[in-house]
């Protein structure tokens, strides 16, 4: 149990991991579970035992995330919601992620009872002839139901995730995909390019990710079509309307701490970073963490630079310098007048952002920042 | 106060790598009670980790042993461990002249083997006694009476009084120690003649200076004493004598017939080589004992520190490891590509890569190294030759009459059954046949000569490749002969670069060439544009491979829990990048400057 110091201000975010799916989608690395109903009651028990443990005050946003919140049966997941509202700001963002095959109109009605305020679906791609071949277990067609259905229920913060570079898509493919993903009419699109980890059954199958000339070419045609559709690439994969960003995943991406609850989940607090365990045995059990480091001053700047420069705006110089207690700019010098000569920065007078060929390198990028870390 | 000699017991034990040497002198340690259990880490003589990582002696190491024989007298044993590689046989030697009997191990399932031989053969060249030892009788497939007979043939020594032992059960250890007191004889200097004391290791200890390994041949030296360096003609006052059991053990004196160390405040390292002899000042000896046959380095490379501020830390390192390595050499250069740093000489490949991480280890340095070399002879149409260690300092090609190259005179002994197989590789090898007999039964000795070029470049893996591992392998130095040979220069984005340049066959330089491009565009990480490689003869592209500038490198997804591990995977790269030199625009990884050799010609 990881205990907050008295005089630290707590995190403004809090995460919570529901394991179940009704069915395992074949690029998936996340700890995830089949369904299992007897297991989902005990777990949303632990769950909310741990929930009490870490005397959480109010945040400002809330996370439910998965494997697939949606697959739990509606009093299970009605029990966690319950018990998550009070710990919400006014005015705090609370998201809960939605499987097209289990988003129903009691869930959503659940979810306006209890407080949810962002609904992010997993879509994933428009071609059902792709859908089935990653064993998602819906059409494109259900997917533009449950959006409406969604609207209907008076949610207007929506995201849609969606996945390119899958095996055998072309860039035509790609362009349908966006088109129909353009046409749900939401405020937010994530679209992450395929990653064949360890530990999902693409890897085992032995997939191959797309060559890079290829995803550079896919990706480039996904900003320029959705930043004409007025989206903003706020984060590298992320594209939003009217600012309505990811409130919760900007604590990530600003390297911000935060709660991590349920199995497998990971936290940051009080300059340690933890992991749960991912054994659903050993968390029944209560033995929720299962490794823990504390991030050093160098670990504590890769981190930063890792997830802020994924940030379309970058960082600001003040706050760089507040936390480090150096100037970014002196301390990097020498990578930044080697990488300016293929103009990877895009340094402003207030911020430190990369430009568009550096946020497309940017773990290029970084390895040569680490090196001064 | 006068020891008596008849107590004392010097030897060594010499073995052919892997017949269990090191495990014996652990036993040997152990029924002496020179270290407890307790105490006991495998291989104790083997004090670098180096050394028990890879399971070798690289370096001699001293220790006096006492030991209580069934004659009910105690005995001094100093017991003098010796590398078994054939990269070592220089090592192998200063232990032997420190001694007067050795213990010869012979693995009971492998027999006599290349090794084995090469180092009877040095330690007859010093009248020592030979106690043949047949090791690892306790397992299944040995076969004593046959590696016995073997010796008695093969070797000339006889074995009716051969030990049959196991030197990880302990079984027989204890005769062996008999065997030690009754049959090796005791020394016999002369206490009352001037000192003379044979110097065959030293090594640096911030606070003493160089503290030098001794064997008293003749006289005496105490604390007080002033001793001369004979061939330095230095003079330096005795702060410290002792022993090694291993740990030190302070004395007041060493005498004759004693192995000990000395600490003179020696600080001047050049002063101090092995094979010197120590005397004293006052009453110095008439002459210097024999001293060792040098040994001259055979592999050269070219060794630089990837931060170029690192450059008098590698001096310093490099003149304190040859301290107590005295067969390398090295001689300050320069590289275009990788500034300043040192042309080193070693015995050959096993050594350099034991210096490499030791300088690495030991000194805490991060270090390049260029392909190795061997010196050819280059004779100019002046009439004029020049040794050449460094085939980036090749003089143009229109002043070069000939090149000649070093041969060595190789002894392979394998099963039969492989001699076709390791004739054509020496065939490959440019090799020139001299002689195929029988060893015994089941294995021949198939001697050749070979460019010593080859032996460096893959010799070794080929060969343990070609014979699963069956046959063992000695040579030795043979003389020069002529080669058409040509200067390989490889270009990145169109500079040479010295450091990477190689003198290679004609007859295989095209294949060569498309190796080393194709391995180096592995290994060269993506720059942000087409990097090509060439390799090029007489400023003639022979091959050439481009590598692809990085279009997209990014995480496609960064949540909360993936930080760790996505840094980590950076933090990877990061580290691969420490050892990587600059070369104009293109970072280039340590390796790099070793493809050359790596690469396997049978792809």
């Amino acid at each position: 149990m990881i205990h907050l110091k008295m005089n630290k201000p707590s995190p403004k975010s809090l995460y919570i991991h529901i394991p179940f799916c009704a069915h395992i989608c074949k690029y998936c690395d996340f700890t995830k579970l089949i369904y299992n109903e007897e297991f989902a009651k005990k777990y949303v028990d632990v769950l909310l035992y741990e929930l009490d443990s870490y005397h959480i005050g109010k945040v400002d946003t809330i996370y439910v995330g998965g494997g697939t919140p949606t697959s739990l049966k509606d009093s299970d997941l009605k029990r966690i919601l319950l018990a998550l509202k009070p710990h919400l700001n006014d005015g705090g963002e609370f998201t809960v992620e939605a499987n097209v095959e289990n988003l129903d109109a009691n869930k959503l009605d659940i979810f306006k009872e209890c407080g949810v305020n962002r609904i992010s679906i997993g879509v994933e791609s428009t071609s059902d002839k792709m859908l089935q071949s990653i064993n998602r277990h819906h059409t494109f067609k259900d997917a533009v139901s449950v959006v409406s259905l969604t609207k209907e229920k008076g949610f207007d913060n929506i995201n849609v995730d969606l996945i390119y570079g899958l095996p055998g898509q072309s860039l035509e493919d790609l362009k349908t995909d966006l088109d129909n993903i353009l046409s749900l009419d939401v405020p937010h699109i994530s679209i992450y390019s395929l990653i064949v980890e360890k530990g999902s059954m693409f890897f085992n199958m032995g997939i191959k990710e797309q060559d890079e000339n290829t995803s550079r070419e896919f990706y480039e045609l996904i900003v320029s079509k959705l930043r004409e559709a007025g989206y903003e690439r706020y984060e590298i994969s992320n594209f939003a309307k009217n600012k309505r960003y990811s409130r919760h995943n900007l604590t990530y991406w600003k390297d911000e701490e935060y709660y991590g609850l349920g199995l497998g989940a990971s936290g940051y607090l009080n300059k340690v970073r933890y992991k749960n365990t991912s054994s659903l045995k050993k968390y029944l059990a209560k033995e929720f963490i299962d490794t823990k480091e504390e991030v050093t001053p160098t670990s504590e700047m890769e981190d930063y630079l890792l997830t802020n420069l994924r940030l379309e705006k970058g960082f600001k110089k003040e706050d760089f310098k507040k936390r480090f207690g150096v100037d970014f700019e002196m301390k990097f010098k020498e990578v930044i007048t080697s990488l300016n000569k293929n103009s990877l920065f895009s340094i402003s007078k207030d911020s430190i952002m990369l430009s568009d060929e550096g946020l497309i390198l940017l773990d290029f990028v970084l390895v040569k920042l680490y090196e001064y870390c | 106060m006068e020891i008596d000699q008849k107590y004392i017991r010097n030897f060594s034990i010499i073995a052919h790598i892997d017949h269990g040497k090191s495990t014996l002198a652990d036993r040997i340690l152990e029924l002496t009670e020179t270290i407890s259990k307790r105490e006991m880490k495998d291989q104790i003589l083997d004090s670098m980790d180096l050394e028990r990582e890879r399971g070798i002696t690289i370096k001699l190491n001293a220790v006096t042993l006492k030991y209580h024989a069934k004659d009910g007298h105690d005995y001094m044993f100093n017991l003098i461990d010796t590398p078994g590689h054939v990269d070592f046989s220089y090592e192998v030697s200063r232990s032997l002249a420190a001694c007067e009997g050795c213990l010869l191990v012979v693995d009971a399932t492998q027999g006599v083997e290349a090794q084995t031989l090469a180092n009877v053969y040095l330690a007859v060249d010093n009248n020592l006694e030979i106690i043949p030892i047949i090791n690892k009788v306790d397992l299944p497939s040995a076969m004593p009476e046959l590696v016995k007979d073997e010796i008695e043939k093969r070797i000339g020594i006889s074995c009716a009084n051969a030990c049959e032992v196991s030197a990880k059960t302990g079984q027989g250890v204890d005769e062996v120690l008999e065997m030690v007191v009754r049959d090796i004889p005791a020394p016999n200097g002369d206490y009352n003649a001037p000192l003379q004391a044979l110097i065959f290791d030293s090594y640096y200890d911030s606070y003493r200076g160089v503290i030098i390994l001794v064997r008293i041949k003749n006289g005496s030296v105490k604390v007080g004493d002033t001793i001369r360096l004979m061939a330095a003609n230095h003079d330096y006052l005795v702060t410290e004598v002792g022993i090694r059991t291993p740990k030190e053990l302070k004395k007041n004196e060493l005498s004759a017939g004693e192995v000990g160390y000395i600490a003179a405040q020696i600080k001047d390292i050049k002063d101090v080589f092995p094979g010197e002899t120590v005397t004293l000042a006052t009453n110095p000896a008439k002459e210097a004992l024999p001293g060792y046959k040098r040994m001259n380095p055979m592999v050269f490379c070219g060794l630089y520190p990837v931060d170029s501020k690192k450059y008098l830390d590698l001096k310093d390192a490099l003149e304190k490891l040859s301290l107590n390595d005295a067969s390398l050499t090295f001689e300050a250069e320069t590289s275009q590509a990788l500034g300043f740093g040192f042309r080193c000489g070693f015995l050959g490949l096993l050594h350099m890569d034991v210096v490499q991480e030791r300088l690495e280890r030991e000194y805490g340095l991060d270090l390049i190294l260029t392909a190795p070399s061997v010196i050819y002879h280059v004779y100019l149409t002046k009439g004029e030759m020049i040794e050449l260690d460094n085939p980036s300092k090749l003089p143009d090609l229109t002043t070069i009459r000939e090149i000649q190259e070093p041969f060595v005179k190789a002894s392979i002994m394998t099963p039969k059954e492989y001699v076709g197989p390791v004739m054509d590789l020496c065939q490959k090898k440019r090799g020139i046949y001299i002689d195929l007999e029988y060893f015994d039964d089941t294995r021949m000795i198939i001697s050749y000569e070979l460019p010593l070029s080859e032996i460096v470049y893959n010799f070794f893996d080929k060969l343990k490749s070609y014979t699963k591992g069956y046959a063992s392998f000695d040579y030795e130095y043979s003389g020069y002969h002529a080669g058409n040979l040509s200067k390989m220069d490889i270009l990145l984005n169109g500079e040479p670069i010295d450091a990477l340049s190689t003198i290679v066959y004609r007859g295989n330089a095209y294949e060569r060439g498309s190796i080393v491009v194709r391995k180096l565009k592995e290994i060269i990480p993506r720059q942000q544009f087409e990097v090509p490689v060439q390799a090029a003869i007489n400023g003639k592209v022979i091959a050439r491979a481009d590598i692809k500038a990085v279009r997209k490198d990014v995480l496609a997804k960064c949540y909360g829990g993936d930080i760790t591990r996505k840094r980590k995977l950076l933090e990877k790269q990061k580290e691969g990048k420490k050892r990587m030199k600059a070369i104009g625009s293109v970072e280039v990884p340590q390796e790099a400057f070793m493809t050359v050799l790596s690469i396997d010609d049978e792809e």
